[in-house]
């Protein structure tokens, strides 16, 4: 079955540090380029993050993930250059459209800010198991409920995606056309809906019985059949970014 | 002309192992059980005749036709495939409506269609649920819906897929009359089956799959009297046959009928 998770299994030390520290890693270094409001500052967390990424042998999963984001960065640079009033020195014109280059300098650190946000998520969610994240944060207090509700996404989509296909295959099979222009791909869509969503229902509804039959809304306290996921340098990983964090405060109110 | 030759068929989902390794078979009106364990290859063997997937290499000819150049939408007017879980078919309210769909589809003349739609729902005894929703049947009526929407579209060459799943006695008597009536009519049945008793009473020839290869081909009588072969291949003989072989009995009995006989004509001939 297809998986949705990006999570790449590989052994590293990136994939041994645990979810919270990940979490501090992610709002630290989202938020001291904020803070500083240096260009130069979030291209060095960019790369910091791109060296993590080498370590953990996940840079190929982040050319798709960066990619994706192009046409939205490529927008960022059109729109500030070109069609926010009030700049007014040119930089370069392409016909009748200017780029002014304070726009381009804007521009510049609205994309550092981007990939900087981009980079510290991704290598997040490329080094922690789905389950992990959610059993961390059950731990820590999350309902048993909405943990099971994120669990159950990873698990449900692929699900469905595969059951769309034999439920396309059946229908294929009784001569259905599905291949075509768009008329005929849409009349072939119908009767695909009908069996996916009456499975999903059926689905549902026995999943929820068999989670009662194994004492979901039980009160006990739980146990965890993982054992708690420990980084032996969490703390001193975790006092280095919150000191550069109280680091780039101070130097930014200097 | 066979009705389906099959040539040095190799499979394999990308980036994944080889499932069919090389395998050359032809196939004419006998029905024809496929057995083996879970995981030999039966079910992607199934998807490969009805052209739902196509060959790494090597073919497969449908009355002549290579499933690589037709369509299955094209390819569903020579043959059916009744899937294991009816659930992944049935859309439409109505029973008659559903088994109608496939006929429609493949451009069946109104009143031909209506009179296999018809004939078909008499054939698995659901004549009288004609309006009912599907969703309101029991499973085992629903696999017989699926079945009857194969039916109705009149294909020369019917796959199964565990048609015996969630049955009754009364279900499985009606499907073997089924596979007797349409290869007496000489329609291909194939079939993937996991239930022994069935296939030894039902089948003319059974095929055994084991890690993506035929290791067994020949007709049902014959496979089952390999009965270390047939373990072999992690299967368990029909509990008639077993009982044949554990009283001693050098012949290989099929049916509870054939044994029941042959013993009281052994107990005549020991009293004379």
């Amino acid at each position: 079955m297809q998986n949705i998770s990006l999570y790449v299994n590989k052994k590293s030390f990136v994939h041994d540090v645990d979810f919270l520290t990940k979490l501090i890693y992610i709002f630290v270094f989202i938020a001291i380029p904020i803070i500083s409001g240096s260009v130069i500052i979030g291209l060095l967390a960019i790369l910091i993050s791109l060296i993590l990424h080498t370590c953990a042998g996940v840079l190929k999963k982040l050319i798709p993930i960066v990619a994706l984001s192009l046409f939205v960065l490529l927008s960022v640079i059109i729109v500030q250059a070109a069609f926010i009033p009030g700049y007014h020195i040119v930089f370069f014109s392409l016909g009748p459209v200017h780029f002014y280059q304070e726009g381009l300098i804007h521009a510049s650190l609205i994309i550092v800010r981007f990939l900087d946000i981009l980079l510290v998520s991704s290598l997040t969610v490329l080094t922690t198991r789905p389950s992990d994240i959610v059993e961390t944060l059950q731990r820590k207090g999350l309902s048993h409920r909405m943990g099971y509700v994120i669990n159950s996404i990873f698990q449900i989509i692929p699900q469905m995606v595969s059951s769309m296909k034999t439920i396309s295959d059946a229908q294929r099979s009784r001569g259905m056309e599905t291949e075509g222009n768009l008329f005929v791909r849409v009349k072939a869509f119908l009767p695909l809906i009908g069996p996916v969503v009456i499975s999903s229902l059926v689905g549902t509804r026995e999943r929820a019985m068999a989670l009662e039959a194994r004492a979901f809304s039980a009160d006990a306290k739980r146990t965890y059949f993982h054992e708690e996921m420990k980084y032996r340098y969490k703390t001193p990983v975790r006092i280095i970014l919150l000191l550069l964090l109280v680091v780039s405060i101070i130097w930014r109110v200097l | 002309m066979n009705l389906i030759d099959v040539q040095n068929l190799h499979f394999s989902y990308p980036e994944g192992i080889e499932l069919l390794k090389g395998i050359d078979l032809a196939f004419d009106h006998r029905s024809t059980a496929i057995i083996g364990q879970n995981g030999a290859g039966k079910t992607t063997f199934v998807k490969l005749l009805k052209g739902l997937l196509k060959p790494v290499s090597g073919d497969i000819l449908i009355n002549g036709v290579n499933t690589k150049e037709i369509s299955v939408a094209k390819l569903a007017a020579h043959i059916g495939l009744v899937f294991q879980n009816p659930g992944d078919q049935i859309f439409k309210s109505s029973v008659y409506d559903e088994v109608i769909f496939g006929p429609h589809n493949i451009g069946i003349p109104e009143d031909e269609a209506d009179e296999s739609t018809k004939k078909a729902l008499i054939e698995v005894g659901l004549e009288n649920k004609v309006n009912d929703n599907p969703y309101d049947l029991s499973f085992s009526e629903r696999k017989l819906i699926s079945i009857a929407s194969i039916l109705a579209m009149n294909t020369q060459i019917v796959l199964l897929d565990e048609p015996t799943i969630a049955q009754d006695d009364y279900g499985k008597q009606l499907i073997q009359g089924l596979v007797r009536k349409l290869e007496g009519e000489g329609r291909l049945v194939i079939s993937i089956l996991h239930d022994m008793d069935f296939v030894a009473e039902t089948f003319t020839r059974t095929l055994v799959f084991q890690n993506g290869k035929v290791t067994m081909d020949n007709d049902t009588k014959s496979v089952f009297s390999q009965t270390e072969a047939v373990r072999r291949a992690y299967l368990e003989p029909p509990h008639v046959t077993q009982l044949g072989n554990r009283l001693g009995y050098t012949e290989t009995y099929l049916t509870a009928e054939q044994f029941v006989k042959d013993s009281l004509r052994k107990r005549e001939e020991f009293k004379q």
